[in-house]
Order: C-alpha cells, then structure tokens, then sequence
C-alpha cells in the first residue's frame, strides 16, 4: 500500500477515534441538569446558612474555651480542664443532663384497648424517624424509656421486641425525654411536633403519640452501659 | 497495514482518556459525523483496493461528507423534519455496500493466492 494512503487513512481514523470516544462520553455521561426553580434555591441557601451560623457559634464557644484557657494562671487551668471534661462527657452522655426541653409518651391507642387488639410493640423504623426528626430540630440530648441516646445507640429488633441500646423497651408505655438549648426551642419543637404528620403516622400503628408542653426543667439520665472506643488511641507524646 | 487500526486506537484512548464532552444538542450532529466519516475510511480502502483512489476526492469527501451531514441535520432541526434519518439512510446503506464490495474484493484476492499457491506447488 502506498504510504501517503495509509497516511490519509491513519489521520481519518483517528479523527473517528476520537469523535466516537467524545459520543461515547457524551452519551455514557449526561452531565446532570439543575432543573430546580427559585423557591428550591433559596430553600437550599437558607439551609446552608442555617449550616453556616451553627458553625459560627460553635467557633465562638471553642473561642471562649481558649480564651479562658489562656487568661487563667495554672492552678485555674485544672479547673478548666475539668469543666471541658464534664462537658464533653456530657454531650457523649456520659453524665446526667438537665435543661428545658419537653416529653413524649406514646400508648397504645384507645380503640385498640376498646376493640380488644392485640398490643403490638413500636415498630423500630417509627422510633428511628421520631429520634431523627428531633435531633434534626433542634433536639440536644434525649432518652427513651430511661435509656439515653448517645452516638452508637441502636434502635432495632430483637427476636420482635424492640430495643434502644439493646434493652427492649416497654409495649405499653413509652417515654420520651428530649433536652433543647433553651425554652423556646422546646416549645418550638412541641409546635413543630404537633403540626408535623408524627401523630397520623404513630396511629396508623394504633399508636397514639402525646406531645406534652415544653418544661423549665428536664433530666435526662447517663447512658448506662460503657462507650468503646475501638477506632481513637491515646498518642504518646514523649514528654 | 496496522498503522490505521493504531490511529483509531490512540484517537479512542484520546477522546476517553481526555474526558471531552459536547453539550447534548449537539449529539445528533456528532453521531452523524461519526458515520459519515466512517462511510468515506470505507469507501476508501474500497477505492484503493478497486485500485481508483484517489487523493483529492478521499480527503474532500471526507470533510465534505461530514458538513454536508451536519448541515442536513441542522436544517432537519430548523424545518422540523428529522432530515438526519436521511443522512443516516445514505451513509448506513453505503456503508454495508462498501463493506460488501470489500469484503468479495479481499475474497478474491484470498482465492487468487491460494489457487496460485497450489499451483506452484
């Protein structure tokens, strides 16, 4: 074959190389279109923001805990050291809590008792998305049925009881204990349990889910079994 | 002989490796370039094996093949008519025609060798 055809065949194929490898990429992977309106932006702004001024206050509480760390002379900074302890042991669950906050209770329904039906218990999957709503609005610290509910709480099945941190909770009467940052996040959170679809769902179950009026003062227990750390090690420092 | 083969190869490499994409309006067009393109590599890798290729017309039909496809695309697109099936008709029937004539081209060279083989023996 003559060279300079090859030539011309080489540059042609190549050229039809690469058009399909650009159709093939093209077609393989649609680039994603941002179909949403305006109203769907600003939801996920505000959301964002939302982000943003938790964050801030965050710095500005671990800001306050350096500057006092730096302003107390040695013999307070033991002191200081003990407080962070106490509430990093707080926010784990390690000690007890008290605060505003508010109380569910959740029953089994009056037709149920009336119609004779048997008590079922809640299901898991309900008791996860009650416990994910009120630690997305706002909830601090909670516990159900006097278990607390610290970071590895499981709420799951055994052999058809439900159990939070592996004890089975009670069929009958269950208590929710939630812990809010302030008064007004309790009554908040009781507003926004109420106008929130949770009653419907809890009795569709022949559950009734009461909410009670946000309170001054709520104590929450510790957790009650022991935290394992399998993944943090202490780091020797050498000196 | 494997030269071209070689070309397609680092063109597919390229294009992947690369990451190109087009925006999808333009897909159609593309798509149709692709097979204008390979109805004109066909076409001539017949014209030589016929033994009338051609330079000229190999590398104008080529450029020409493509813009003339793009170009019935994008006035499908702008009349309303999907008048890329057109293009896609021509070229796919031509495409297996020359193939076709390709193919019987290479089976008679195959048969030639062979008989004379035999003969030489």
């Amino acid at each position: 074959m003559n060279k300079k055809i090859i030539a011309r065949i080489t540059i042609v194929s190549f050229i039809i190389g690469l058009m399909i490898a650009i159709q093939y990429n093209t077609v393989q992977k649609p680039t994603e279109r941002d179909t949403r309106d305006i109203w769907e932006v600003r939801q996920e702004l505000s959301e964002e923001k939302k982000r943003q001024s938790e964050l801030l206050s965050e710095i500005l509480t671990l800001s306050e805990d350096v500057k006092e760390y730096e302003s107390s002379n040695s013999k307070n900074q033991g002191q200081v050291l003990q407080n962070t302890l106490e509430e990093l042991k707080r926010e784990a669950g390690l000690s007890p809590v008290s605060g505003p906050g508010l109380t569910l209770n959740i029953r089994p329904s009056m037709e149920l008792i009336e119609f004779g039906y048997q008590v079922e218990p809640i299901t898991p999957e309900l008791l996860i998305r009650l416990v994910n709503e009120i630690f997305r609005f706002n909830g601090l610290y909670m516990e159900i049925n006097g278990q607390r509910i610290v970071h590895t709480t499981a709420i799951r099945d055994i052999n058809g009881d439900t159990t939070v941190n592996s004890i089975p909770i009670n069929d009958t009467e269950v208590e929710i204990k939630v812990i809010t940052e302030s008064f007004e996040m309790a009554e908040k959170l009781y507003s926004y349990l109420y106008a929130s679809g949770f009653q419907d769902d809890f009795y569709i179950d022949n559950l009734d889910l009461v909410i009670n009026k946000a309170q001054d003062k709520i104590t929450i227990t510790k957790f009650d079994g022991e935290l394992v750390n399998s993944y943090l090690v202490e780091e020797n420092k050498g000196d | 002989m494997w030269l071209p083969l070689l070309g397609l190869i680092l063109g597919l490499a390229l294009g992947l490796l690369t990451d190109i994409q087009i925006p999808a309006v333009y897909e159609n067009y593309l798509s149709i370039a692709v097979l204008a393109a390979l109805d004109t590599l066909f076409g001539g890798i017949r014209a030589h094996l016929q033994q009338v290729y051609d330079d000229k017309v190999f590398v104008s039909g080529f450029f020409f093949n493509i813009a003339l496809a793009a170009g019935l695309a994008f006035l499908g697109v702008h009349l309303g008519v999907d008048l890329y099936l057109a293009a896609i008709f021509a070229f796919g029937v031509r495409l297996f025609q020359n193939i076709a004539v390709i193919r019987r081209i290479l089976i008679t060279k195959w048969e030639d060798r062979h008989k004379n083989g035999m003969k030489n023996q």
